[in-house]
């Protein structure tokens, strides 16, 4: 039963959804389509409430407990609830509440959240700037292409260098753009995105028959 | 010690005052350098010329606030174009961390420029989870995918809504995303739908998206805070990218520096056993 009925609903599901792209959305089919997609929705926005419950309890079982770094985890609780009550509250019962502009999430997001994002991200041009010092070398031939091939690149993405690659004859620009970044570069990723494409269809084919039963937390 | 040996083993906080010096330095001594335009570039700016006045258009908020540096620019410049065009523009976010808040306050901040009305001019749609679920009931009912905006507001009483069914009444989808949702806008929308979709997204994620321009499926490309300066530029609207172009120049050109320094180091310093890159 705990095996059967997980693979007959993911078959189902997936064969309704697949079949269904052949049929018109005003067809039986299509209408359980958007029904499986909506139900799809609800079941996903459930698993976001499972996240809350999961963080609370790992955390509050350390701040319990006293484990290392416990003052980071009631700072961890105090910003899901924070956050979290204020937005789910109903806006009628005070402009604070809800989403919108002027309420408390609004508030947190706008001035702490946003920031502190921002910051983590751009701390990364202090670690790239250290890390092509120290590790960027020419040490064989590969190497130096790649740092060759991203140096022009980096040149030609802004103003400066590229006014600096336009001192040269030839339009090195045109050539980064047609040969380096629409040839060599389009031609790996679109090899890149083709096989990852073919396997997630072939995965998908796996779970919808019942022979890939891993997401069911066994093999 | 030598002067490779110092090069060598220079102490990285050195690096970080230097990139510290090239961010702050642009803010106080202006410097112009001209902005090329890519034909990636050029070619979305066409297509958004295109699109016909008062079209009904998505602008989709797929990015973090961590990214709103490359991200927000193209976001401002897609909405000022279509309020531009007179356009009815309509906003959803597949981020649930701020990508509604975000979407509002862009959206609402250009719609003073241009004296849109919410409801009317524009609707935010906010977020729901699932971005293939979502993507894919939306074309065969926006409103039973999203029955009510980011606020709550049921779609039925907003008269923007009104003639807008699915994607049939779609004319053209503005994607900015720094993340993997732009190939499923690909994949579902315009593959299944047909929808034209112009995508601005990060430089770490432009080189992805390069082989969808060469297929058609995105009709151009914006790629970083560059791409964003490129779009601001032919809008004749320069803001924060073109303004931003002097601080990324300097710190492109910093990195590059180092490079340099680091190979010459490497090279020139005392020998010792070469290990692979690799």
């Amino acid at each position: 039963m705990r095996t059967t009925v997980p693979i007959a609903v993911a078959f189902i599901a997936g064969m309704v959804v697949a079949v269904s792209y052949f049929f018109a959305d005003e067809s039986a089919i299509g209408w359980l389509r958007l029904e499986f997609l909506v139900w799809l929705i609800i079941v996903g926005g459930m698993t976001l409430a499972l996240g809350v419950v999961s963080i609370v309890r790992v955390n509050w079982d350390a701040v319990k407990k006293r484990k290392e770094g416990w003052p980071y985890k009631v700072l961890t609780l105090v910003s899901v609830f924070a956050m979290g009550v204020p937005a789910v509250l109903p806006e009628s019962w005070s402009p604070l509440f809800g989403r919108n502009q002027g309420s408390i999430y609004e508030w947190l997001f706008t001035y702490l959240d946003a920031p502190m994002m921002a910051t983590m991200f751009a701390t990364l041009a202090f670690y790239i700037a250290s890390a092509a010092y120290r590790a960027f070398r020419a040490r064989n031939a590969e190497a130096t292409v790649l740092l060759i091939t991203a140096t022009a690149v980096m040149l030609w993405r802004v103003p400066m260098g590229e006014a600096f690659l336009n001192l040269f004859p030839g339009d090195i620009p045109y050539f980064l753009n047609t040969y380096i970044m629409a040839g060599a570069n389009m031609a790996v990723q679109r090899g890149i995105i083709i096989g990852a494409a073919l396997g997630a269809a072939s995965m998908s084919l796996r779970i919808i028959l019942g022979i890939e039963r891993t997401y069911m937390g066994r093999g | 010690m030598s002067i490779w040996t110092k090069l060598e083993t220079l102490d990285r906080r050195w690096v970080y005052l230097m990139v510290s010096i090239a961010v702050i330095v642009p803010f106080i001594i202006e410097a112009k350098f001209p902005i090329s335009i890519t034909p990636e570039a050029r070619k979305l700016f066409e297509a958004v010329e295109a699109v016909p006045d008062s079209s009904n258009v998505f602008v989709v908020f797929d990015y973090y606030a961590s990214t709103t540096a490359e991200c927000e620019p193209m976001s401002r410049a897609a909405v000022r174009h279509f309020f531009r065009k007179d356009c009815k523009v309509i906003t959803l976010t597949n981020i649930p961390l701020g990508g509604p808040s975000m979407s509002e306050r862009v959206t609402r901040e250009v719609a003073l420029e241009y004296d849109k009305e919410y409801g009317v001019d524009f609707v935010n749609l906010g977020f729901k989870y699932g971005y293939v679920a979502v993507l894919s009931g939306m074309g065969t009912s926006i409103e039973s995918i999203f029955p009510t905006d980011n606020s709550g507001t049921p779609l039925s009483e907003l008269p923007l809504m009104d003639s807008v069914y699915n994607y049939d009444d779609i004319e053209f989808i503005f994607e900015v995303a720094d993340n993997a949702t732009a190939e499923f806008w690909v994949s579902i929308v315009n593959a299944q739908y047909g929808v034209p979709i112009g995508c601005g997204t990060t430089a770490v994620s432009a080189p992805k998206y390069y082989s969808f321009v060469q297929s058609g499926q995105f009709v151009g490309l914006l790629g970083g805070m560059k791409g964003a300066a490129e779009y601001e530029l032919m809008m004749d609207q320069p803001d924060l990218a073109v303004r931003g172009m002097a601080v990324q120049s300097l710190v492109h050109l910093l990195i590059i520096g180092f490079v340099v320094l680091g190979n010459l180091g490497y090279f020139l310093g005392p020998r010792k056993k070469k290990r692979s890159a690799f």
